[in-house]
């Protein structure tokens, strides 16, 4: 019967890899090679630019990268815009979840509402986005914004209103996905634990500090997570709605520009790589708020 | 409960109100725009359209290669819309279906049958999920031009399923792990293989959760717009997204914007019908296990 069993278990366990396949040989193709190159070319000097073979140059290109004052404007850019769009995202996210947990009537409309920001595809709204925003000179709101992107950066500076722009469109379609996902959260607390809390505590905001947030805790990071990684890795939204005339450079577009247009490959790669400490370090947070709970469930 | 007082029902009446309206208004905005005919687009009011036209989405159907007039002295093209259509609907739903099977099938292998080290091969592929996408088309080039797909769509089936696989496999292994195992074995005892109860029993009560990982899968696939851009060159070849990348704004806006309608259309109406699955499936997946 253990013989059995455990060959049982040798079968499951194989069949395990063998479901495992597809999906490690696609994470394989596209991501193995490409981030051992990346990683290998950071410490080389190769560029499409240049002739022969590229040299190994060790810890130069992060050197530099420490010394250069764009890097660090753009780190601090990309920090600002990270920070300021995880924070509202969250904020609205949270508040878009707490108004859609009650019901109401046309609850199920205003809920497609508030979800439809992020199934509208953001690879052509960042288009259309773009032409609201800077509308070409002939549309009647032409003025209008041209007025309202002087202003903006007549205050702030130049690049200020692109930079807005970017904000508020990253915000738009984030708050959208993260509503979605903390009404999932709020979904999933058994309505008995919300009446024992009323009969705990009069105060609502006590009922929620001490109920809500923790019970949703899983959900919040998940939120916290995929906003701050994809605001850090941001580069598709920060180019197409400023059209590559970057004022403002976040890290991403900052590599891409070394990349694409000075040929700079090997300091591209390794500003690109400045990111993944940051990155990992909330993956890492992420695992440790997630896996308590569920723990200690099982 | 006891009722609500007037003014915190108009508090919260408002609070839908102003959520809808921002969530809507730039959708809107755009509808409108793809409505106008040019006269309107430069002389009327930005908001509301007086005599709407379908003339902006007609024009992208036209035949392509006709010259259709000038702008000044600029020379309007017209642009093969109809291929980047199809080319589109290929990758979509390639890339979704691809997604879906393979995250089935680890999130399964993780879930359920557990080999040694699941919990780190779970951590391991989510982790792939924080790889700065930022200049890893230069070597994904190499890699795709290796397998002779550049300027080819199999390619972006290639890449986009792994930009998604990461959380869904995240999901489905919860999932599955979560999932009380007394569903399967019932099956089993009764005689039936492992495939059979997977198929019959398993697949058939996962449907919410599937459809949570489809959805998602649309809407990374859908807001891609870099990958596309890359790696497909030829107009024939390319889908909506890249294509509407190469319009002249200053000429074409008009249809351009109808462009961003005729594709936002479709895949807002398919996450629509299916967005009560999307959530109940986001909280099966995290939480419940059922």
């Amino acid at each position: 019967m253990a013989a059995a069993r455990s060959a049982g278990r040798t079968r499951d366990i194989r069949l395990a890899y063998l479901l495992l396949a597809p999906t490690l040989l696609l994470l394989l193709t596209t991501l193995a090679y490409p981030i051992g190159w990346e990683i290998w070319t950071s410490f080389t000097d190769l560029s499409p630019l240049k002739d022969g073979s590229a040299e190994f140059v060790g810890l130069t290109n992060y050197g530099r990268l420490l010394g250069d004052p764009e890097f660090w404007r753009a780190a601090l850019v990309t920090v600002v815009y990270a920070i300021i769009t995880s924070v509202a995202k969250l904020a609205l996210g949270l508040g878009f979840a707490l108004l859609l947990a009650r019901p109401f009537r046309g609850r199920a409309l205003v809920f497609l509402a508030i979800f439809i920001p992020w199934a509208y595809p953001a690879g052509v709204s960042v288009i259309g986005w773009y032409w609201t925003l800077s509308p070409p000179t002939t549309t009647a709101y032409a003025p209008a914004m041209g007025h309202l992107k002087h202003l903006v950066d007549g205050t702030l500076g130049t690049g200020a209103w692109a930079f807005t722009s970017i904000i508020l469109f990253n915000i738009w379609r984030g708050s959208s996905f993260i509503g979605v996902l903390l009404l999932a959260g709020i979904n999933a607390i058994p309505p008995e634990l919300f009446e024992c809390a009323l009969l705990e505590s009069k105060s609502r905001w006590r009922r929620f500090r001490l109920v809500t947030v923790p019970l949703l805790r899983p959900f919040l990071a998940l939120a916290v997570f995929l906003s701050l990684t994809g605001a850090f890795a941001d580069l598709a939204n920060v180019w197409m709605l400023t059209a590559g005339r970057i004022v403002f450079p976040v890290i991403g577009t900052h590599a891409y520009f070394l990349a694409v247009k000075a040929g700079q490959y090997g300091p591209a790669s390794a500003l690109a790589l400045t990111l993944v400490p940051f990155l990992l370090t909330i993956l890492l947070v992420l695992f440790r708020l997630f896996d308590p709970p569920r723990r200690e469930a099982t | 409960m006891s009722p609500r007082p007037w003014w915190a029902k108009l508090g919260h009446g408002s609070l839908i109100l102003v959520a809808t309206v921002y969530c809507l208004f730039p959708i809107y905005f755009m509808l409108v725009q793809s409505l106008k005919t040019p006269e309107e687009d430069v002389f009327g009011n930005p908001f509301i359209v007086v005599n709407p036209t379908l003339e902006n989405f007609q024009e992208l159907f036209e035949r392509e290669g006709e010259v259709r007039g000038f702008v000044g002295r600029a020379l309007r093209r017209s642009y093969p819309f109809l291929d980047w259509l199809v080319n589109t609907l290929v990758v979509f739903a390639g890339s979704v279906t691809a997604t879906v099977v393979a995250s089935i099938a680890a999130g399964y292998a993780l879930g359920r049958l557990r080999p040694p080290g699941f919990q780190w091969w779970r951590r391991a592929i989510f982790a792939t999920y924080i790889v700065p996408q930022t200049i890893l088309f230069i070597p994904l080039y190499q890699v795709v031009s290796a397998l002779g797909l550049d300027d080819n769509l199999l390619a972006l089936l290639l890449i986009y399923p792994t930009m998604a696989l990461p959380f869904c496999v995240w999901m489905l292994s919860g999932y599955f792990q979560q999932l009380p195992r007394e569903v399967e074995d019932a099956a089993l005892i009764e005689g039936a293989s492992r495939a059979g109860a997977f198929f019959r029993i398993v697949l058939p009560m996962s449907r919410p959760v599937l459809v949570a990982a489809g959805i998602f899968t649309l809407g990374i696939v859908a807001s891609d717009f870099m990958i596309a851009s890359v790696f497909l060159l030829t107009p024939h070849n390319q889908t909506i997204t890249a294509g509407l990348g190469t319009f002249d704004v200053a000429l074409d806006e008009l249809a351009a914007v109808a462009g961003v309608n005729l594709l936002a259309i479709p895949v807002v109406t398919i996450s629509a019908v299916f967005a009560r699955g999307f959530v109940r499936g986001l909280t099966a997946s995290m939480v419940e296990g059922a």
